[in-house]
């Protein structure tokens, strides 16, 4: 069975590590080299154009036109204000519901219950109250980054081991030592979970907004290039969205290895959010 | 008896159930140096119907040996033969059953689900499974909870049916790794106890490894004290006191004397294991 | 009075106050209707639109899209799970792959399934199922991959051939972590689905809700934003409950 294979060592001559690492590399080589010679030679280029002639259109148009690159800082700033909005507000209210056992039980169902509503629906309505500006985005954005952070501070908060509460206590630390030393240190790898899966949801909100007002920003453009097919640009401008956004996903990972105290935090996605094992 | 009767060369048994001839297992490290040698030239033989304790400190390797002996790991030289088949790698189900330390019955289904499955493994026909199964758990006195899942019984219960899996498939050897490791003390006492009454019905090979010296002491015939890595065995002790024994025979003097000498055979080695938990790399000459 | 009970009463006074909030509010005139019409406008708009053929015609379009992005979604899923977990090496290799991928938001990708798929329904199914494929692949491998040991020694110990471990080990121990991917990938294929049809489309639910807001019938936005929450809550509910069943042999632990 391949599951059981127990073989760490060696392959084909080189670490395992660096095989696994390599063969990635192979694969995004072997990708982008697909892509080049189906765009040279199979594709409409109406639809598909090789990756050359997308690197040509990043530098231009998109790297030289001014106002795609005013769209790209401005749909930056309302990633990181959407987000920074989602940490504080997130932290506060599921420090606020984490806190004691009867607000938990009290206000987390209210919370995974508007957790549960597919806020895409409501996109049509933020952009209506909020207006076609960055406020509208950053609004949505809000309401899809802040549900994972409450939902993980609240579970953070309540996989204490309660050892570590009774050994505060005959020490003689006040309730308050308590929050600090014990239970904070403790949230700290749920947190990033929440961090982590609130950066993807925050990113998909301020996308989405983005996409849905055609009259400016990201989303003008995105139909522009569409509707004139015209695709290089527009891979070219969805290729410089998603290296932001790898970028964002990437600071949170640096910060959360650099953050967390003692062991490393368990890197498996929670997927769910709301269900951590 | 005293340490005195001890027995390092492996015993002339003439038909011996187990026969391990000079086993040695390296496992190889990721960065491709030597590795780390966790057995070294072990040789053994284990007469039919005899209960065999392997003990020794953490990491000497007595699980490994006990996973070569039942095909799970195959060893880096050496060979084991059982019932005069060799054992390379490969289980063998019809002569072997593992009992493992952690409860591996399948949580997902239910006890006689379990034994189904283990006999379904082992190839018995369909219509002896279940009155196989059910035999195996009153032996337990666990027939009444047959259709319970694994989650609600105490660890004790399961523990309990664990063995009863082990026994259901009718096997001639049982290998036991740390089978009461997670129960407390008065726990295991009774569970050796029913063991040894048990076992002494079914005349079965058994090979067990513990870190208990009671439990050693209290249920094996001889006892196989190994050293620090790289494991070898030190020396055998022969507890002369037959089957069922009865709680009794942890009171009389001679056990306690037992028990006395295998911990001062197993200090030193237990202080060398903990040096080398400390400094994997110091292996000793 | 019991802890349970007084969360219930809060929780049941929590919703009661957004609704008498929201009635107050309209029939005091703080905020323009434009806004926030009045819940009673929203309930006559939405059983006004229930009697309607297009209100059906419109959910039978969006039904039909997620069933058919949930479907591919699920066998591509399972069956790319499945392949990559036979073999530890491209488990290594593959998993953080599609793991990565799936942090960047499918979103930024839409406007190439309206230019490859057009602006029908082909475009919206594409999306849902590429979006859902992430869940369902990576807790396949999840649970495919990342089996227990123990389990797996034990099988072999008993000799279980390789068919018999994936049937009777190796499935019903990843069942639950799978029932989690179907779970969410079907949420996922569901929001898709509905945002594809608000951002670019010629009828759906999404659609609708949509083109309500630019016309500014806000009622009849409502309405329908109203009939697509309780659908997803509803079957929110109905999934969990069906995945907890599936696992129920897990329920009892600790």
């Amino acid at each position: 069975m391949s599951v059981m294979d127990t073989s760490e060592g060696v392959f084909m001559g080189m670490p395992r590590a660096r095989a696994v690492a390599l063969t990635r590399w192979a694969i995004v080589a072997t990708a982008a080299l697909a892509l080049e010679l189906y765009g040279r030679f199979f594709a409409d280029p109406a639809f598909m154009q090789p990756v050359s002639a997308i690197l040509r259109a990043w530098i231009d148009p998109v790297l030289s036109d001014a106002r795609i690159i005013r769209a790209l800082m401005d749909a930056v700033v309302e990633i990181a204000v959407a987000y920074a909005l989602s940490i504080i507000c997130g932290a506060t209210i599921g420090i606020a519901i984490g806190v004691s056992n009867f607000a938990r039980k009290s206000f987390l169902p209210i919370v995974l219950l508007l957790y549960a509503i597919p806020q895409v629906t409501l996109m049509p309505l933020f952009i209506l109250i909020f207006g076609l500006g960055a406020a509208g985005k950053i609004a949505f954005g809000f309401s899809h980054g802040v549900f994972p952070v409450i939902v993980n501070v609240v579970a953070g908060m309540r996989n204490m081991n309660p050892l570590y509460l009774r050994a505060v206590q005959s020490m003689g630390g006040t309730r308050f030592d308590t929050l600090r030393h014990v239970i904070f240190p403790n949230m700290v790898p749920a947190f990033f979970v929440g961090l982590r899966l609130s950066m993807t949801l925050t990113l998909l909100g301020v996308i989405l907004a983005e996409l849905y007002v055609s009259t400016g920003g990201i989303g003008y453009f995105t139909r522009l290039f569409a509707e004139n097919f015209n695709p290089a640009p527009l891979f070219a401008l969805i290729g410089s969205l998603a290296t932001i956004a790898i970028l964002f996903n990437s600071l949170v990972r640096v910060a959360e290895r650099r953050l967390t105290p003692g062991a490393r935090a368990p890197g498996k996605l929670n997927l769910s959010g709301a269900k951590s094992r | 008896m005293t340490v005195g009767d001890t027995l390092i060369a492996p015993q002339a048994s003439v038909n011996p159930a187990i026969s391990i001839r000079n086993v040695t297992q390296r496992f190889a490290p990721a960065g491709g140096a030597d590795g780390v040698l966790a057995l070294d030239n072990v040789s053994l033989d284990i007469a039919p119907g005899e209960f065999v304790c392997l003990l020794g400190p953490s990491g000497c390797g007595k699980s490994t040996l006990l996973n070569i002996v039942g095909g799970l790991f195959k060893p880096s030289s050496g060979e084991v033969t059982v019932a005069g088949r060799r054992v390379d790698g490969a289980p063998h189900p019809d002569e072997i059953a593992f009992v493992f330390q952690e409860s591996t019955l399948f949580p997902w289904y239910t006890i006689i689900e379990n034994f189904r499955i283990a006999l379904k493994f082992q190839g018995a026909p369909k219509s002896e499974r279940d009155d196989r199964a059910m035999e195996a758990l009153q032996a337990v006195g666990m027939a009444g909870f047959a259709r319970h899942y694994p989650s609600q019984l105490s660890i004790g219960m399961r523990q309990r049916v664990n063995l009863a899996r082990g026994i259901c498939v009718r096997t001639n050897i049982l290998l036991m790794v740390e089978p009461f490791a997670a129960l407390d003390e008065q726990s295991r006492m009774v569970l050796g106890e029913d063991l040894s009454i048990l076992l002494a019905k079914t005349g079965k090979t058994i090979v067990f490894v513990t870190h208990s010296l009671a439990e050693a002491v209290f249920l094996s015939d001889r006892i196989v004290v190994m050293t620090a890595r790289p494991g070898r065995i030190k020396t055998i002790v022969n507890v002369n006191e037959p089957h069922p024994r009865a709680p009794d025979f942890m009171l009389e003097p001679r056990f306690g004397e037992m028990r006395n000498d295998l911990f001062a055979l197993l200090r030193d080695e237990i202080r060398q294991a903990m040096a080398l938990q400390r400094d994997p790399l110091k292996v000793r000459a | 009075m019991s802890a349970g009970f007084a969360q219930r009463a809060i929780q049941l006074a929590f919703l009661i106050l957004a609704g008498g909030a929201w009635y107050a509010l309209t029939q005091a005139r703080v905020v323009s209707p434009l806004f926030l019409p009045p819940p009673q406008a929203v309930y006559a708009t939405l059983t006004r639109l229930l009697a309607t053929p297009q209100f059906w015609s419109a959910v039978q379009v969006t039904l039909t899209t997620i069933a058919k992005a949930y479907g591919i979604a699920i066998v591509s899923g399972v069956f790319v799970g499945y392949l990559i977990t036979r073999s530890r090496f491209w488990t290594d290799v593959l998993e953080p792959v599609i793991a990565g991928l799936f942090t960047i938001p499918i979103t930024l990708f839409f406007p190439l399934f309206i230019l490859f798929f057009g602006i029908g329904p082909a475009s919206k199914v594409a999306y849902g199922a590429t979006y859902g494929f992430f869940p369902i692949a990576l807790n396949t491998i999840a649970g495919l991959a990342h089996a227990d040991e123990r389990y797996l020694r034990a099988a072999r110990s008993m000799g279980a051939s390789g068919f018999d471990t994936f049937r009777h080990v190796l499935l019903p121990g990843a069942l639950p972590v799978l029932l989690t991917g179907l779970r969410v990938g079907f949420f996922i294929c569901f929001a898709s689905v509905l945002g594809g049809e608000a951002l670019s489309s010629i009828a759906g639910v999404g659609r609708n809700i949509a083109l309500s807001a630019e016309l500014m019938e806000s009622a009849r936005m409502y309405a329908w934003i109203a009939f697509v929450i309780c659908t997803a809550v509803t079957l929110n509910f109905l999934m969990t409950f069906i995945e907890n069943r599936a696992a129920s042999y897990e329920a009892a632990e600790r």
